[in-house]
């Protein structure tokens, strides 16, 4: 079994390239450690991990805008160093992320040219049409047929990802790091992406691979190296890997309990009852519910569409078809009405959608429930107060006084201040996208206890997390959203990582 | 051009108007006056559109350009010699523009706050310099430079028409012109593709004052003294001939053309007042009026 997990290339290949015993650490944060990569020219090296696995921050170091803390990476067996995307360039590291880095409104040939433009006669001018010859020969080799002086906003995001493939390619690439390159094609464009990488590698481009569809893997894969917590845990051949295997791999350990919570045995009335919701921000046929004493999991990959759902549910996003009803009652348009039906949203990122980072403890407290809390319209500065003080002690934010500015305070104390907004407000449905992100592991635990609590007194709570471990203790249901729909939902007893990272990521299971 | 912006469409409209209701709006002699007057809007319209392109924002052009308005005639009363008094002139706008630049790129002050900031400081120093009055006995050089007509049109017309091409040069032509558009569409694609991006956007500012250093050429030889308020306020048209013109604030998306159109729209709309007889006071919410129209016609021609 050893050796499997540690499929080295053929003896006598040198690699391309070699990350060696990589570390890197973040304030708090052990991001990689003794992380190695090896890939050899033509092959295409899938690399997967969950969310926050490292391998995001491997492949930052790899293009030089991250400085690892120890490890050295190698180039046809010689040592590199590598201080700036620039450096990276030059020995032919090319990286397309997610965010496409076009100019919008410069076009083909100046997107794929930008920075190392042919001089033209002039001082500083450029050499127009020996650029776009060059760019239509690029385009060409890859069996583009796109006018090099379309503007770059003109282009459809399969368009787009082509140029900045011709764009890598310009730079005469040899490693070519592509991230979740088919999230956003459809199946055609797919399989053209997938003939040009086969183009590519039989030219000796070497391609390291993210995807969180795992099918791929066989599809188009030579290697596949798992990443877990910052660590290695195997580089195999994709021949040998199925689907189970490396969802296996990729939970690994038995889930450590983080947290231990008393699960809702009896669950009282529905709360929430969502039924084939559509919204305008893409959410398709949605149902489900929610019943007081629980709380239930929205799972899935980043940008599966769980906080578009969240928004749909809260009015935030347009809803254009279905409906929302709160404890039997549906709900008007806009977040207004909810806030009014008892619904809290505790927003993903609290500094900027959940807090008014200026304004004291107080304030903010108080923002969403002055009509609940002086229905005259009076404010009265003592009762304001008291109230914020209640909340304070209640919720145990650390905070020297109410009158704090709450960008001063830790991010767990800033997240209970968001939700103690919604305790004023007399929310009794509370949504919560991401609770914990960014908080230290002693907050995390108290931000459970705070939703603990909540549950046991009766409220309903709906919680995204893309960390399968709290998802896993934290929920007594969860249900999975892949490409903005439900696709399923898993009960206590079946809800564990590789349940959800089966249905979250599987394409056609 | 791709696209005709909105205020081509008024511009044809003003045109029309105005020759039917407005006797002697259709001479030789008016056409001529309606390119003099805005050949200064010109030249800080050019460069104001390449620092929106890059998503910001010069508020401190009229002030600058008073400013050295200022200083060319008072160099010049002190005989000093147009050369001289010119690379003067220039040098305060080019200070200026870098000091914003400065400003905005280095220190990630918003375009907004940081051009205010020096507005204010540019129109203080040329109340202070002047002691609020005109500076006057500039001699005969400028006067008759301004006077001359090469090719035979007007001096201020031709530095103007000369500008908008040198600008529309550089723009498509050069590495500079494709950067512009980059700092505000993708500023970090630009990084990533290993370009200087902060000295490039600083020189997008620098250009921008060293154009209200040159501009003062025109206004102080149109005036033959130098007012330290004569410029007041003309960001605010400088911005609204931008935006008129198609010229957005996102994005890097820009035209020179659209933002000529821009220009000769608010200077035909100021002409066409003053020969219809409406008061001054009305022709500063004329344009107001006129952004928001141009805006709602472009608006309704994308959908």
């Amino acid at each position: 079994m050893a050796d499997r997990y540690n499929s080295s290339p053929v003896n006598d290949v040198t690699p391309l390239l070699e990350m060696r015993g990589i570390s890197k650490s973040f304030p708090g944060v052990r991001a990689l450690d003794d992380v190695s990569l090896t890939a050899i020219a033509g092959e295409v090296h899938f690399l997967l991990g969950q969310n926050g696995a490292g391998k995001s921050t491997l492949m930052r170091v790899l293009c030089g805008a991250h400085h690892p803390d120890a490890g050295e990476i190698v180039l046809d067996g010689a040592p590199v160093r590598l201080t700036s995307p620039a450096d990276a360039r030059r020995i032919g590291v090319a990286v397309i992320f997610q965010e496409f880095s076009l100019v919008p409104y410069l076009n083909l040939a100046q997107n794929i040219f930008l920075g190392r433009e042919p001089r033209g006669i002039l001082p500083g001018t450029v050499n127009h049409r020996k650029m776009h010859a060059d760019a239509r020969r690029l385009l060409d080799t890859l069996g583009v047929d796109l006018d090099t002086r379309t503007l770059a906003h003109e282009l459809g995001v399969a368009q787009q990802q082509v140029v900045e493939i011709a764009k890598a390619l310009s730079q005469d690439a040899r490693i070519l790091v592509m991230d979740e390159p088919t999230a956003a094609l459809s199946d055609h464009e797919i399989d053209r992406l997938f003939a040009r990488i086969r183009a590519l590698t039989a030219e000796g481009v070497a391609i390291i691979y993210i995807s969180h569809r795992l099918q791929e893997v066989a599809a188009i894969g030579d290697r596949v190296t798992v990443l877990r917590d910052g660590k290695n845990v195997a580089t195999l051949n994709s021949s040998q890997a199925t689907v189970n295997e490396l969802v296996h791999l990729m939970v690994g350990r038995q889930v450590e309990t983080i947290y231990r919570r008393k699960f809702c045995e009896q669950p009282g009335d529905v709360v929430l009852d969502v039924r084939a919701l559509d919204a305008d921000n893409g959410v398709q046929g949605a149902s489900l519910t929610v019943r007081a004493g629980e709380v239930v999991g929205l799972a899935g990959v980043v940008g599966a569409g769980r906080s578009e759902l969240a928004r749909a549910i809260f009015g935030a996003d347009r809803v254009v078809g279905g409906s929302v009803r709160v404890n039997g009652q549906p709900l008007g348009r806009g977040p207004v009405s909810a806030v009014r039906a008892g619904v809290g949203l505790v927003p993903e990122s609290r500094k900027t959608e959940g807090l008014a980072l200026m304004r004291s403890v107080e304030d903010n407290i108080l923002v969403a429930g002055l009509r609940k809390i002086f229905p005259s319209g009076w404010y009265c500065a003592r009762a304001a107060a008291h109230v914020a003080a209640d909340i304070v002690s209640r919720l145990r934010i650390a905070t020297p006084s109410t009158g704090r500015l709450t960008r001063f305070l830790s991010g767990g104390s800033q997240q209970k201040v968001v939700i103690g907004k919604w305790f004023a407000a007399g929310s009794r449905f509370f949504i919560f996208d991401e609770p914990t992100r960014g908080i230290d592991v002693g907050a995390k635990a108290e931000i459970y206890g705070v939703i603990e609590k909540l549950v046991a007194d009766g409220a309903a709570v709906l919680m995204i997390s893309s960390e399968l471990p709290e998802m896993v203790a934290v929920c007594d249901r969860a249900y999975v959203v892949r490409d903005k729909r439900i696709v399923g939902e898993l009960t206590r007893a079946d809800l564990n990582e590789a349940n959800i990272l089966r249905l979250a990521m599987h394409h056609d299971a | 051009m791709r696209s005709v912006p909105g205020a081509a469409y008024l511009l044809a409209i003003l045109v029309v108007v105005f020759a039917i209701f407005g006797s002697g709006f259709a001479t030789m002699a008016n056409v001529l006056n309606i390119g003099v007057q805005s050949s200064v809007l010109l030249l800080l319209a050019l460069p104001m559109t390449l620092i929106i392109m890059t998503e910001g924002l010069d508020l401190s052009m009229g002030a600058v350009l008073s400013l050295a308005g200022v200083v060319l005639a008072w160099m010049l009363m002190h005989e000093h010699g147009l050369p001289i008094a010119l690379a003067a002139a220039a040098g305060v706008g080019l200070a200026f523009g870098v000091a914003n630049g400065g400003l905005v790129v280095g220190l990630g002050l918003p375009p907004f706050v940081a051009t205010l900031g020096t507005l204010g400081i540019a129109q203080g120093l040329a109340l202070v310099i002047t002691g609020g009055q005109s500076v006057t006995g500039i001699g005969d050089a400028l006067p008759a430079l301004y006077e001359s007509r090469p090719a035979g049109i007007p001096f201020s017309m031709a530095i103007a028409v000369a500008a908008f091409f040198v600008f529309r040069f550089t723009l498509s032509q050069t590495r500079f012109g494709s950067y512009v558009s980059a700092l505000g569409g993708n500023r970090e694609a630009l990084v990533l593709a290993g370009v200087r991006a902060n000295a490039y956007h600083v020189s997008v500012y620098a250009l921008g004052g060293a154009m209200a250093g040159l501009a003062a050429l025109l206004l102080t030889g149109r005036m033959s003294a130098g007012h330290p308020t004569a410029a007041i306020g003309m960001e605010f048209d400088a911005v609204a001939a931008v935006i008129v013109g198609g010229t957005s604030f996102e994005r890097g998306k820009g035209s020179l053309g659209g933002t000529l159109i821009g220009v000769l729209t608010i200077g035909v709309l100021k002409n066409g007042l003053n020969v219809l007889a409406i008061p001054s006071s009305l022709q500063v919410a004329s344009i107001g009026v006129l952004v928001i129209v141009a805006l709602v016609i472009d608006s309704g021609l994308k959908k």
